[in-house]
């Protein structure tokens, strides 16, 4: 991988550049005088401003793009003297670029006056590039000295995601160790939580009372983990209402979602042996709009008054509308969810929750498979460990010490 | 049955009364208290000062008609800052029923109110679907997925995007978001890739989740529920749908707080009986 | 062969999604850019196969007359008069004045936002019946609480200067920290689950 190139230009003659300023002051006061303005007027007197000749920026560097596909290019200049000394004169910066020196420059982006950098992204790589930058006023506009060539080069990693690599391959490691370790030890022990005996009770309770049961799995697609977890805990429950022939009831917010727990239903109807009284029917899709759905789900509960409800996945302001309405109509209520701003609804009006991670825990822990709740362990084990990484992190920044907290910083 | 007892089984349609009473009233017999600003809503309102004139604001409508009431009045106060400051303003959403929402902030602020020229001083390009993945693309290519805007026109033929085309090009990203796709997108999908300048607007049940990106600096500013647009609606000036709300929403508060600690009240009777 | 194959393209696909997030080159780029329309293209199709379940299962539930039949009937006609109209007249179909319009903003608009309203009238029938100063962390909760609904209107202000500074203060340290406590395991357990997934450990959704 190359680095990223740094050219440093030649810089003009300081010498000139401060005799040229000195003659624009005095031009510019002498020209205040005559018109009778304040310097610091000057900016709101274009017709005085615009007789007055721009002062070149000065291209500083040509910078490949640290971390991207190459196919950009920094550009950093010296803003032209002229806006310190007469505010408002210049307007804009162009950046101007050509394939080589000897060819026409065609403008490639604009930035506002007081900007000193561009980033042009329309580069192709290891490709040699020549740039002007022009300091643009009213009525006229001065263009700098050629820089150049300047190269972008493509990067194999994206460096500012390293502490992100380093998390997310330890979290990986560990689990897939002990996801091993089940699959030789056999059976792992994992805390069981209450919520895991009420999704029976909430069930059985249904059966008794010949009254439905009412899953919902949140507002988000199948490309929310929320909704993928929801749909791996539905698969237990459906094995449940299969095993004790009560209706399982489910309006879905997106059309993937529900092919999707269709799919999962049949799959747990057939591991009970019950194929034929799987109905697809009951799956199926109300609508994408939040609060229509909100409506439709308050329509089923207080009609049909399903005897156990379940909300779990993503939920957002209409969890507090769903948990009151069911509480009213006396069911059994089972919530979960990684939104943590809905958690203290769910709490407040559900008889079990199921709080963040739990969520995405309970799938595997239903399962009782020993693979899946090494997977689990894992992911405890982990926890603890970054525990740990973010008190030392915390005593040692009291120290003064920063190391530790800039290791796995983001850019 | 005590008194006690009577308030501990309240049926609960009094209390929707009492909360139907007690937002109704001020909007008829207005106190019209004060409204201090807060240092999320004002970094916000600093940061869009202080951008250069004809920079390039996006606002991303990612809410419906059912966070309008919360969300709309801030989205005006904002393009009236961005309009009063000579911003150029691109508008697009990630949730479908928001476009005619966005449609209408812009007529009534930006032709009505400043008769700016569409096209020119701002654009719409409507929904744009795919949640996370539109803003990934987004922000390497503009042209590539917003080919066309809300009304048809090729982005080609749109002069203020000659020079729009990619994430550098943004100055400031204005999520005003009810939920997702919204606010978490732009900073874990948008911000995390391209950086730049990022804030949001949220419902009020929504903005305390946002606390910790506004530490972090992911976010610059931050518009609490109605009250972070009143706020909004105080520095630029203009006396809005939020502003009008607040007494609702004080009253509102205090009968919550009144309720709770009857509650309590209740709750401890029933204890020491006990 | 029928289990094997998705397992295949779950595994590979997962694989090359969490190793290329982290290269920027230009043909792993490309690659992913390819996948990621794709995936657009195919929520667009869902939408559609989504609005025909819609139609058909409540087209079946007027013809069985089962229960409550008669809503059936007024969902497939405003279905039908909305698509109807949002298409009469193509993209002008959606500009002021319009029959789309009047109906988005006269009939969706007061709907959607009376149900979103209905959040303000159970928080307060939530809060009488739930929250309980039951023990000393309750009561810390419950202060809390109070303080914050003060310090964002306009009234506790008047009541008292500092309420919105001690709820920004709130919600920018205790808030922001138990936030990020919760976060941060929830994300460890989005790993977790993902790698399941990849692997083929989680397939509750396979048949």
């Amino acid at each position: 991988m190359r680095e990223p190139e740094l050219r440093q230009l030649a810089k003009p003659d300081r010498d000139t550049v401060e005799v040229m300023r000195l003659k624009l002051i005095i031009v510019a006061a002498i020209i205040a005088v005559i018109c009778n303005v304040d310097i610091a007027d000057a900016s709101t007197t274009p017709q005085v401003a615009d007789s007055i000749s721009i002062l070149p920026p000065r291209i500083i560097s040509l910078k490949d793009t640290p971390n991207d596909a190459g196919t950009s290019i920094d550009i950093e200049w010296e803003l032209s003297p002229t806006e310190s000394l007469i505010p408002g004169m210049i307007i804009e910066y162009q950046v101007l670029r050509a394939p080589s020196p000897d060819s026409t420059f065609e403008q490639v982006g604009s930035v506002p006056a007081g900007t000193s950098t561009y980033t042009d992204e329309g580069t192709i790589p290891n490709k040699p590039y020549w740039y002007r930058v022009a300091a643009v006023g009213r009525e006229q506009q001065v263009v700098s000295e050629m820089a150049g060539p300047g190269h972008s080069v493509m990067q194999w990693f994206d460096r500012r995601r390293i502490g992100v690599a380093i998390f997310v391959a330890l979290t990986c490691t560990l689990v897939m160790v002990f996801i091993e370790v089940a699959k030789r030890k056999g059976k792992m022990f994992l805390r069981r939580l209450p919520v895991f005996d009420a999704i029976d009770e909430a069930i059985g309770r249904a059966t008794e009372m010949g009254r439905k049961v009412l899953y919902i799995m949140g507002q988000m697609d199948v490309d929310d983990p929320q909704t993928v977890a929801s749909m791996s805990i539905l698969a237990r429950v459906a094995e449940r209402t299969a095993d004790y022939g009560t209706r399982l009831d489910i309006p879905c917010v997106w059309p993937m979602a529900m092919s999707m727990a269709r799919e999962t239903v049949k799959e747990s109807y057939l591991r009970v042996g019950k194929p034929d009284e799987f109905n697809a029917n009951d799956i199926y899709y109300m609508t994408s709009d939040q609060f229509g759905y909100v409506a439709g789900v308050d329509g089923i509960m207080m009609r049909d008054r399903p005897a156990a409800n379940f909300y779990l996945g993503s939920f957002f302001a209409e969890s507090l509308i769903f948990a009151e309405t069911g509480y009213t109509t006396g069911a059994i209520q089972i919530a979960g969810t990684a939104e943590v701003d809905q958690l203290p609804f769910f709490v407040v009006a559900c008889d079990y929750t199921l709080i963040g991670e739990e969520l995405y825990a309970a799938g595997a822990s239903l399962s009782g498979d020993p693979i899946q709740i090494g997977s689990i362990r894992g992911q405890d084990v982990a926890k603890a460990i970054f525990f740990v990484y973010i008190v030392a992190g915390v005593v040692l920044k009291l120290f003064g010490i920063n190391w530790l907290e800039t290791l796995l910083k983001i850019d | 049955m005590g008194v006690v007892e009577r308030l501990s089984r309240l049926d609960r349609r009094y209390i929707f009364l009492a909360v139907a009473i007690a937002v109704t009233l001020p909007i008829f017999f207005p106190i019209g208290l004060p409204i201090e600003v807060t240092a999320p809503v004002k970094q916000l309102y600093d940061v869009i000062e202080d951008l250069p004139e004809r920079a390039v604001v996006l606002i991303s409508i990612d809410y419906d008609p059912s966070g309008a009431p919360e969300l709309q009045p801030a989205t005006l106060a904002i393009l009236r800052h961005c309009f009063k400051r000579n911003l150029r303003v691109l508008v697009l959403g990630m949730w479908a029923p928001g476009v005619p929402l966005g449609m209408k902030a812009l007529e009534e602020i930006a032709e009505n109110e400043f008769h700016r020229q569409y096209g020119i001083d701002y654009v719409n390009f409507g929904y744009r679907p795919g949640g996370a993945i539109f803003l990934i693309n987004l922000g390497r290519d503009v042209h590539d997925v917003c080919r066309t805007d809300v009304y048809g026109t090729p982005v080609e033929d749109l002069p203020m995007m000659d020079d729009v085309h990619s994430a550098s090009d943004i100055a400031l990203v204005i999520s005003m978001s009810m939920g997702v796709p919204g606010s978490d997108q732009w900073i874990w999908y948008y911000h995390a890739r391209y950086r730049g300048k990022l804030a949001t607007a949220q419902t009020a049940i929504g903005a305390p989740r946002y606390y910790p990106y506004l530490q972090t600096g992911q976010l610059i500013g931050l518009i609490g529920g109605m009250k972070g647009a009143a706020e909004y609606e105080r520095l630029v000036q203009t006396r809005g749908l939020a502003t009008i709300g607040m007494d609702s929403q004080s009253a509102a508060h205090m009968l919550i707080i009144g309720f709770v600690i009857l509650g309590n009240f209740i709750f401890w009777m029933q204890k020491r009986k006990r | 062969m029928r289990l094997q194959i998705p397992l295949t393209i779950i595994l590979v696909m997962g694989i090359f999604t969490l190793v290329t997030s982290f290269i920027p080159a230009k043909p792993i780029a490309d690659v992913n850019q390819m996948f990621r329309n794709w995936y657009i293209g195919i929520i667009t199709f869902f939408i559609f196969l989504g609005t025909f379940n819609l139609a058909r299962s409540n087209a079946e539930k007027i013809k069985k007359q089962g229960r409550d039949w008669q809503y059936s009937i007024i969902l497939l006609a405003f279905l039908g008069i909305m698509l109807f109209f949002g298409f009469y007249r193509g993209r002008a179909s959606t500009e002021e004045g319009q029959p789309f319009m009047y109906l988005y903003f006269n009939v969706q608009f007061p709907l959607e936002s009376t149900m979103y309203s209905l959040l303000a009238f159970f928080v307060t029938s939530a809060s009488f019946r739930a929250f309980r100063a039951r023990n000393k962390e309750a009561l810390c909760l419950l202060l809390a609480a109070v303080v914050i609904m003060l310090g964002r209107v306009p009234v506790g202000t008047a009541i008292w200067k500092g309420f919105p500074t001690v709820t920004e203060w709130i919600m920018n340290y205790p808030n922001a920290a138990a936030k990020r406590g919760i976060r941060l395991g929830i994300d460890l357990g989005l790993i977790s689950m993902a790698l399941r997934m990849i692997l083929g450990i989680e397939r509750s959704y396979m048949q």
